[in-house]
C-alpha cells in the first residue's frame, strides 16, 4: 500500500461577502490521497471543490483545519508544499509571449528541479506531449489543445508526487477531454498521487479510484465506487451523488 | 532570499516585454526616436521656411530717396534672397495723401511687398522722417520689411557717423548711450543651461511613461490573462515574485529614462545646435551640447533612482486593479503627481538646498539639473540617495503588505488604495 501523501483535517475557509455576509465555503473537510491513486471530489459548481484545492496548493490560506503534503504544512511551509505539487485548473492561464520551451524551463527551474538535468527534463516533457512541433511558438499562437498539452507539461515538469486536477476539462472538445484523461491515468501509473474535481459524472468514474462527494462545501460521503454503491444500493455514479446531495433516491 | 527564482522570473519578466508591442513602443521606441523625429521635423522645417522666405523676390517701392541714402539700395541688394526695388517721386501737394493711398491698396492687393516713402527734413542734409509701409498679414510682406528694417537701421548709423565726423566728432561720442552686450557664458555652459531646463521634464516624463505598462502588465495584466494563479503556485515566497516583478517594472523606467536621456542629447547636438546657430542664438559663443563626463554616473543614478521610486508608487496602485483598464486609471495619477515638482522646478530661482534634497522626485529632478550643469553638491546628492531609499523602502514594505492580503492577490477585493487603507488599517486595528 502507498504512503499517505496528501492529508487533509478539519479544512475550512470562510469568506467575507459584503452583500452576503460571512461564507462557509468549505466546512470540516478531511481526506487523504496515497501515491498512485486518483482522488476524485465529485461536486456541483459551488460546492467548495476549487476552495479546498486552493488551500492544498496553498493559493488560499484555511480559515481553519490542517492539510499536510508530503508532511509538509500549507501554511507554515507553503514553499515546500508547492515544489511537490503540481496544480492544473482551467483557471491557471500560460504565459502567453513565452514559447512552450521557454515555460517548462521556468516551472521546472523555479520549482527547484535540478538544473543540471532541467534540459533534458524540458526535452523529455516535449517528447512526452507531442509538443516537438510547436515547442519553440509562443503559446498566443498554440491551439487550445496545444495549450492543454503545455498546461499538463508544465503541471509535472519538475515531477512532483502529488498533482492536482481541478475540473481540467473545463472548455475542452472530446477528443481533447480523452488524452487529457489518458495522461491522468498515465501519471498515476508514474506512482503519483492525484486529487481531481469534476462535476461529470462519467469522468469521475472513469479515472478515479476513491470519490469524495461533496456538498455546501462538506463532504456526504468518501468510498470506491464499490463501496458507494454498496452504501446507496444505486448502481450510476449520478444516482449515488443525487442520493448524498438532494437525499432523494431516484430509483424509486 | 531566493534569488535564483527572483532572477528567473525577472528574466522572464523581460524576455515576454520583450515581445509585447506596447512595451517595445513606450519603453523603448518613443523614448529612443522621439526626439531625434521631433527636432528633424523642427530643423526641416525652419529650414524650408527660411528657404521660402530666401526664395521670395521683395517687390519694394522706394519714394523720394534722398541723394545722401543712396547706399540704401547697395545694402538691401547686399541682404539675402532677391530684391526688386522700384523708386519712384512721390507726387507733392494735394497728390500726396492720393499716392500713399494708392500705395496702402497695392500693397493690401498683394501687387507690392513693402514701401518706404522718405519724407526730407532740410537740415541736417539726409535729414528724413521714414514711413515704412507692410501689411502684416502676409509672409512675403513680412520678410520685405524685416529686409527694409535692417538695411534703414544700417544706413541709418552709417549716416549719423557721417555727420558726426563732420561735426569732428567720433561716433563713439555723438552716439552717447550706445548698448553693448557681451554674453559671458561659455558655447557649453549655455547648453548645459538649455539641457538642464528640458531633459529632467522629459527624463521624468519617460520613465513614468516607460514604467506605466510594465506595472499593470504585471499586476493586472496577469489577473487577466488568469495567469496570477500559476504564478502563485510557484515553489518560491510571494515576496521573490514581486521583487522579480517589481524589478522588471524599474528596469524598463530605467531603460527607458537612460535612452531617453541619450537620445536628447544626441538631438541637441545633432539638430537643435546647428539651427540655433544658424537662426544666431546664444549669442557671440552659441550652444555646445556636452555633458561633462563626471555627471553621467549622476545622470545614471537619477534615472535608477526615479525608475525604483516611480515603479514601487506605480505597483502599489495597480495592485488593486482587476482588468488593464482599471490599472490605468489608477496608475495615470502617478504621472501627474512626478510631472507637477518639475514643472514648479523651472523657477530658476530655485537653489537646491540640503532641504530640498529630503522630497523625493524634487530632489532628483534638482540632482540631475546640477549633473548636466557638471555641478555635483555631494551633501545634497547623500540626501537625496538616503531620501529616495527611504521612500522606496516605505513603498516596498507597503506593496509586500498589501500583496499579503489574499483578496488581493486574489484579485477579489474590490477597491482601490484608500478604501484598503481605511479596511485595514484602522485606528482600533482591527479588519473590517
Amino acid at each position: 500500500m502507498s504512503t499517505v501523501q496528501v492529508e487533509v483535517q478539519g479544512l475550512s475557509k470562510n469568506f467575507f461577502d459584503p452583500s452576503r455576509g460571512e461564507v462557509r465555503a468549505v466546512q470540516e473537510v478531511n481526506f487523504e490521497c496515497r501515491g498512485s491513486e486518483i482522488f476524485g471530489l465529485l461536486g456541483a459548481n459551488g460546492a467548495g471543490k476549487t476552495t479546498t484545492l486552493r488551500m492544498i496548493s496553498t493559493v488560499l490560506q484555511p480559515t481553519a483545519g490542517t492539510a499536510r503534503v508530503l508532511g509538509h504544512d500549507v501554511v507554515s511551509d507553503p514553499v515546500e508544499v508547492r515544489r511537490n505539487l503540481g496544480f492544473y485548473s482551467a483557471s491557471t492561464a500560460l504565459y502567453p509571449r513565452l514559447t512552450a520551451r521557454e515555460t517548462l524551463t521556468l516551472f521546472a527551474r523555479v520549482n527547484k528541479y535540478p538544473a543540471e538535468r532541467t534540459r533534458s527534463r524540458v526535452e523529455e516533457m516535449i517528447e512526452r506531449f507531442g509538443l516537438g512541433d510547436y515547442a519553440g511558438a509562443r503559446i498566443e499562437k498554440l491551439s487550445s489543445g496545444m495549450k492543454q498539452k503545455v498546461s499538463i507539461a508544465r503541471t509535472v515538469v519538475h515531477d512532483p508526487p502529488v498533482l492536482i486536477f481541478d475540473e481540467p476539462t473545463v472548455g475542452l472538445d472530446v477528443l481533447n477531454a480523452l488524452d487529457l484523461q489518458k495522461a491522468i491515468q498515465e501519471l498515476r501509473a508514474d506512482g503519483k498521487a492525484i486529487l481531481f474535481s469534476t462535476h461529470i459524472m462519467s469522468e469521475a468514474e472513469r479515472l478515479c479510484d476513491r470519490i469524495a462527494i461533496i456538498d455546501k462545501g462538506r463532504i456526504r460521503a468518501c468510498d470506491d465506487l464499490e463501496g458507494l454503491r454498496a452504501a446507496t444500493s444505486q448502481h450510476y455514479l449520478e444516482d449515488i451523488f443525487v442520493h448524498y446531495v438532494t437525499g432523494e433516491d431516484t430509483t424509486a | 532570499m531566493d534569488w535564483t527564482a527572483t532572477r528567473l522570473l525577472y528574466l522572464s519578466e523581460l524576455r515576454a516585454a520583450m515581445r509585447e508591442r506596447a512595451v517595445l513602443i513606450n519603453g523603448i521606441l518613443i523614448p529612443l526616436l522621439m526626439y531625434p523625429l521631433m527636432m528633424w521635423v523642427m530643423f526641416s522645417g525652419i529650414l524650408f521656411v527660411t528657404a521660402r522666405f530666401e526664395s521670395f523676390a521683395s517687390r519694394v517701392e522706394i519714394a523720394d530717396l534722398p541723394a545722401e541714402h543712396r547706399g540704401l539700395l547697395e545694402r538691401l541688394e547686399e541682404d539675402e534672397g532677391r530684391i526688386e526695388i522700384t523708386e519712384v517721386e512721390a507726387p507733392a501737394g494735394t497728390a500726396a495723401a492720393a499716392y500713399r493711398e494708392d500705395v496702402e491698396n497695392r500693397l493690401l492687393a498683394a501687387e507690392l511687398d513693402a514701401a518706404l516713402i522718405f519724407e526730407t527734413v532740410v537740415d541736417p542734409p539726409g535729414n528724413a522722417e521714414v514711413l515704412l509701409l507692410s501689411n502684416g498679414s502676409s509672409d512675403q510682406s513680412q520678410a520685405a520689411r524685416g529686409r527694409l528694417e535692417r538695411a534703414l537701421s544700417a544706413e541709418r548709423s552709417a549716416w549719423l557717423d557721417r555727420i558726426a565726423e563732420e561735426h569732428g566728432l567720433d561716433g563713439a561720442d555723438w552716439q552717447v548711450f550706445e548698448v553693448r552686450s557681451n554674453n559671458l557664458a561659455t558655447g557649453r555652459q549655455m547648453g548645459q543651461f538649455l539641457m538642464g531646463m528640458m531633459i529632467p521634464l522629459f527624463f521624468v516624463i519617460m520613465i513614468a511613461n516607460g514604467c506605466v505598462y510594465p506595472a499593470i502588465d504585471s499586476t493586472a495584466g496577469e489577473r487577466e490573462r488568469n495567469t496570477w494563479e500559476t504564478t502563485s503556485t510557484l515553489a518560491t515566497r510571494r515576496i521573490h515574485i514581486v521583487t522579480a516583478k517589481y524589478l522588471y517594472v524599474a528596469t524598463m523606467g530605467l531603460v527607458a529614462g537612460t535612452l531617453n536621456a541619450a537620445a536628447m542629447v544626441v538631438s541637441f547636438r545633432s539638430f537643435l545646435g546647428p539651427l540655433l546657430a544658424r537662426m544666431g542664438g546664444g549669442g557671440g559663443s552659441g550652444f555646445a551640447f556636452e555633458l561633462p563626463l563626471t555627471s553621467l554616473p549622476v545622470l545614471f543614478l537619477t534615472a535608477v533612482l526615479l525608475g525604483a521610486l516611480i515603479a514601487a508608487a506605480m505597483m502599489i496602485l495597480a495592485a488593486f486593479a482587476r482588468t488593464f483598464k482599471e490599472g490605468q486609471s489608477m496608475v495615470t495619477p502617478v504621472i501627474l503627481l512626478v510631472i507637477f515638482p518639475v514643472l514648479v522646478l523651472n523657477d530658476p530661482s530655485m537653489e537646491f538646498s540640503p532641504a530640498l534634497a529630503g522630497i523625493p522626485v524634487v530632489n532628483v529632478v534638482l540632482l540631475l539639473r546640477q549633473a548636466i550643469a557638471g555641478n555635483v553638491l555631494w551633501l545634497q546628492l547623500g540626501i537625496t540617495v538616503l531620501a529616495n531609499g527611504a521612500a522606496i523602502a516605505a513603498c516596498l514594505w507597503l506593496a509586500s503588505r498589501i500583496l499579503r492580503v489574499e483578496e488581493i492577490a486574489t484579485g477579489s477585493f474590490e477597491g482601490n488604495l484608500f478604501q484598503f487603507l481605511r479596511q485595514h488599517w484602522r485606528p482600533a486595528g482591527g479588519k473590517a
